[in-house]
């Protein structure tokens, strides 16, 4: 009898599902970084759920041999939280496009962050909307001319940097497909990171996406945030930092709450702990409602 | 002497009419009557006028009762508001606080000339008796005690429980009140006769509550361990039953963002391979539809439950309505059955919330739970149900031999599949609400999409064998036939009871699976049959018109519908079946003539 350690490697990661990406799209780097990171920290697949929402990136969790979950737009964030929550043992990812996480889901984000479980969340943000025809997204620059706004775009981009930071994300950082490594320690310290961790990935559209956001573009002027010194333990740098989302292209982690705190699992599993012992059995649950 | 009394009671704001219902409600369950208890509001979260009806007999209460034998006006106004809830006909004793300022002879309302009309100076007994005007209600709990025979021992305890938190003066204030009361009934009988018989001596201990706290016991029983929701009126009790209970069970719950996340975090729950459920009214189970097409194509097992209100849009958010049938069983994008059960009364929300588990589990599929205001709010008293006769469905796991070529969504006879969860090795499959083939690999291939169509609609053909979830009554060969669902199986069971005591030849169907439409269940029970009606709360007749989609009724069936707050009684479909019957007389006289 020999005894079987399982060690994974990338492609253990690697679904044999051919992507619907265009060529050079940068969710292939993306999904590649994602293996890379999962490999180093040793998850088997059967232990990882990955759920996303509608879009390109949105197609991700069908190209990892992790269970998956292809959602519906918008809503990849509380389907990943009822998962958390039933079983706070998985390795639970989510991913999804701009569309996807800061329009019609907008409104999940915030509630994901405040809850605080641990989960990590990866968006691709391409500022366009690429399976629909190139529309304009919330993370357009102002002026952009899209098939939506043939005119230029008279609304004011979202900034998710500052977005997550403002309500109060634990974990924040951004990464390019333009620097795989780079990208693969930040999917990586964000799934090790104890609670809710966002990930910005600057994921250009080949098709509808602008020139000078190409992953060629990107590589010219990408800076990293630890060749500029800056301490992530530093919420105030951080969102200073995050202002120039949209003009520069800062890469690493922006912000990394030293003192994570319990997360929403913790605390429901304390209170569990704590109840257990007011448990009836099930064939007495409905003595509480003998008149007394 | 009476079996059933039917009692009304409103006031102001503070006065407590409802607290009094509620310690009457108890009082009698003790002393071993059925009981059933309904409460009324004005739009206001505080003060503004209130009232209740409380039904107690000796026997099983099948509805809240149609016109009251006894009304209580802590305020004549008040009384008033709820004119169409609170009716009174010529048999009604009318008690009321003579400080109101209405003299007996002005009482009649709309016509009708009560039995008897008594002014008692509530308030003033209360001040005198207990310093305060707090204490009208004990005032009144008192009268009834005393006039109608009902549980004075009870109302006693009941009083030192209830006020023990606040100070032994307190107690022993209200106890003054509830004594001054019954002095006041002993020492002025009423003409009228209605004292309540005295519940049968081995009268079993019974069971009190509400349908939204008993369907979220069913959840827990059933083995619920996630709940997911979003405040809504009249729902909310079920969350916050699951708030107090679900995490002594190892489970967990999410007050969610909006109505949306919440049934997506049930979504997720049951994809991680547990029981889940989310509750939710009109206007919730709207944004609620995407998700549970999600459910339906990923094939995910999932409890919703729709506690009915008025509608459309926020409606009449405190009153009751069954007109979210059709949103129930059609609200879907593409081609879906989506199973819908309906309870009948708060005792029956227990087996058929956990029906509802079982199908969910069974058939990998979403299920709504219809209940509605009146049954999810009224409080009933019943007899203690058998736990033991209940059988849990689990959903059809993969064995470890189908694990070793395993296809989630593997094309079986029956239409259902091994499903596995997060967690279990092997069985890693994409889940989607994308088309898929049989792995889960997504898809736009139609001639895939269709054998997926046909995979999801045929598994559910053995639900239309369910007659177990139809209850039929009465002479299998009746020419005249009732249907209803929901909290009018009630009164259609009343109306029915009272129609053959006439001599009228009357069957009653109730369907709790409501859809799909068990179309062999239905052709069965009208085929004897010549005239009748489905009786709904809803302005279109919903479950009417849905059962003629897929069955031929006899031409002489009609709808009996109508919106609006006011129930409608069994008095009205006696009425209505009366005229039935008298059509059917009509129709044979002249071949009668011919034969003599």
């Amino acid at each position: 009898m020999t005894t079987v350690v399982d060690v994974y490697v990338a492609k253990d990661y690697k679904s044999d599902l051919k992507p619907i990406w265009c060529p050079g799209c940068g969710d292939f780097g993306v999904v590649q970084a994602i293996y890379r990171a999962l490999a180093n920290i040793g998850r088997a697949p059967h232990e990882i759920a990955f759920i996303s929402g509608i879009g390109c990136s949105s197609r991700i969790p069908g190209y990892t041999t992790a269970y998956g979950f292809n959602t519906v737009h918008g809503r990849a964030l509380p389907i990943a939280q009822g998962i958390k929550l039933a079983n706070p043992e998985l390795l639970v990812l989510v991913a999804g496009g701009d569309g996807d996480g800061f329009s019609i889901g907008g409104g999940h984000v915030a509630h994901a962050i405040r809850r605080n479980l641990d989960l990590t969340y990866i968006i691709m943000d391409n500022q366009i909307y690429g399976l629909t025809k190139g529309q304009l997204s919330p993370t357009s620059p102002k002026g952009m001319k899209t098939a939506s706004s043939s005119f230029g775009s008279m609304e004011d981009p979202v900034n998710p940097l500052l977005y997550v930071l403002g309500y109060g994300a634990r974990f924040v950082a951004q990464g390019t497909p333009a620097d795989m490594a780079g990208l693969a320690a930040v999917v990586e310290e964000g799934i090790r990171y104890p609670g809710f961790a966002f990930i910005n990935v600057q994921s250009p559209c080949i098709t509808y996406g602008e020139a000078d956001q190409q992953l060629k573009a990107q590589k010219q002027r990408l800076e990293p945030l630890a060749s500029l010194g800056h301490d992530p333990s530093n919420r105030l740098a951080a969102m200073e930092l995050a202002q120039a989302y949209g003009t520069k292209l800062y890469t690493g982690v922006f912000y990394r709450d030293p003192a994570p705190g319990p997360t929403f699992e913790d605390l429901a599993r304390e209170r569990q702990a704590q109840l257990e012992g007011q448990r009836v059995t099930r064939e007495h649950v409905l003595d509480a409602f003998r008149p007394e | 002497m009476t079996r059933d009394l039917v009692i009304g009671m409103a006031g102001s704001g503070g006065d407590g009419v409802v607290a009094a219902g509620e310690a009457l409600m108890t009082a009698v369950a003790l002393d071993g009557y059925y009981a059933m208890l309904t409460k009324s509001f004005g739009p206001q979260i505080r003060g503004g006028e209130s009232s209740c009806r409380l039904r107690v007999a000796t026997v099983p209460v099948p509805s809240p009762g149609g016109t009251l034998d006894v009304a209580i006006a802590l305020n004549w106004d008040d009384f008033l508001r709820f004119g169409g809830e609170l009716p009174i006909g010529g048999h009604t004793v009318v008690i009321y606080d003579s400080a109101t300022g209405v003299a007996p002879d002005q009482i009649p309302v709309a016509g009708v000339r009560p039995a008897e009309v008594v002014p008692v100076a509530i308030g003033e007994m209360a001040r005198k008796a207990a310093g305060t005007d707090k204490a009208k209600n004990t005032i009144v709990l008192g009268l009834l005690a005393g006039w109608f025979n009902l549980a004075p021992q009870h109302i006693v305890s009941g009083i030192r429980k209830r006020f023990a938190k606040k100070s032994a003066e307190v107690v022993a204030q209200n106890e003054r009140a509830f004594q001054s009361g019954l002095e006041y009934a002993e020492a002025h009988p009423l003409t009228s006769d209605c004292r309540l018989e005295g519940a049968p001596a081995d009268a079993p201990p019974k069971l009190v509550t509400d349908g939204n706290d008993m369907c979220a016991a069913a959840a827990i029983f059933a083995g619920c361990e996630f709940f997911g929701g979003y405040p809504i009126t009249p729902s909310s009790e079920i969350m916050h039953f699951f708030n107090r209970e679900i995490w002594k069970h190892g489970g967990t719950m999410l007050q969610a963002e909006d109505e949306i996340a919440g049934i997506g975090a049930v979504v997720g729950a049951s994809f991680a391979g547990k029981k889940a459920m989310t509750a939710t009214s009109g206007p919730g189970m709207s944004l609620k539809t995407e998700m549970l097409g999600l459910a339906t194509i990923a094939e995910l097992p999932l409890v919703c439950v729709n506690v009915q209100r008025g509608g459309p849009s926020t409606g009449i958010p405190t009153k009751s309505e069954q007109s979210d049938l059709w949103q129930a069983a059609f609200s879907a994008h593409g081609d879906v059955v989506r199973p819908v059960l309906a309870p009948v009364d708060v005792a029956d929300t227990f087996g058929v919330t956990i029906e509802a588990f079982n199908i969910a589990e069974h058939y990998q599929t979403p299920v709504v739970v219809l209940s509605d205001q009146d049954i999810a709010q009224r409080k009933e008293s019943f007899d203690a149900i058998d736990t033991s006769v209940f059988t849990l469905e689990q959903r059809r796991r993969p064995t470890e031999d189908e694990l070793r070529d395993y296809l989630r969504y593997r094309f079986t006879e029956s239409g259902i599949s091994p499903i596995s969860h997060p967690g279990m090795k092997g069985g890693n499959y994409l889940a989607a609400g994308i088309e898929h083939n049989e792995s889960g690999a997504p898809t736009a291939n139609g001639e895939m999409h269709a054998k997926m169509n046909d995979k999801r609609i045929r598994k559910f053909r053995p639900l239309a064998g369910r007659h177990d979830l139809f209850v039929v009554d009465g002479p299998d060969d009746a020419t005249l036939a009732l249907v209803g669902w929901g909290s009018l199986a009630g009164v259609l069971g009343e109306a029915a009871a009272a129609a053959r005591a006439e001599g009228l030849r009357v069957k009653t169907l109730v369907p709790k699976l409501l859809y799909p439409v068990a179309a062999d269940v239905y052709a069965r029970f009208f085929r004897s049959v010549q005239a009748g009606l489905f009786i709904e709360q809803s302005h279109q007749g919903q479950l009417h018109r849905l059962v003629r989609m897929f069955v031929d009724l006899p031409p002489g069936i009609e709808s009996l519908a109508r919106s609006g707050s006011n129930p409608i009684d069994a008095g009205l479909v006696l009425a209505r079946v009366r005229q039935l019957a008298r059509g059917l007389q009509q129709a044979r006289a002249p071949m009668v003539e011919q034969v003599g």
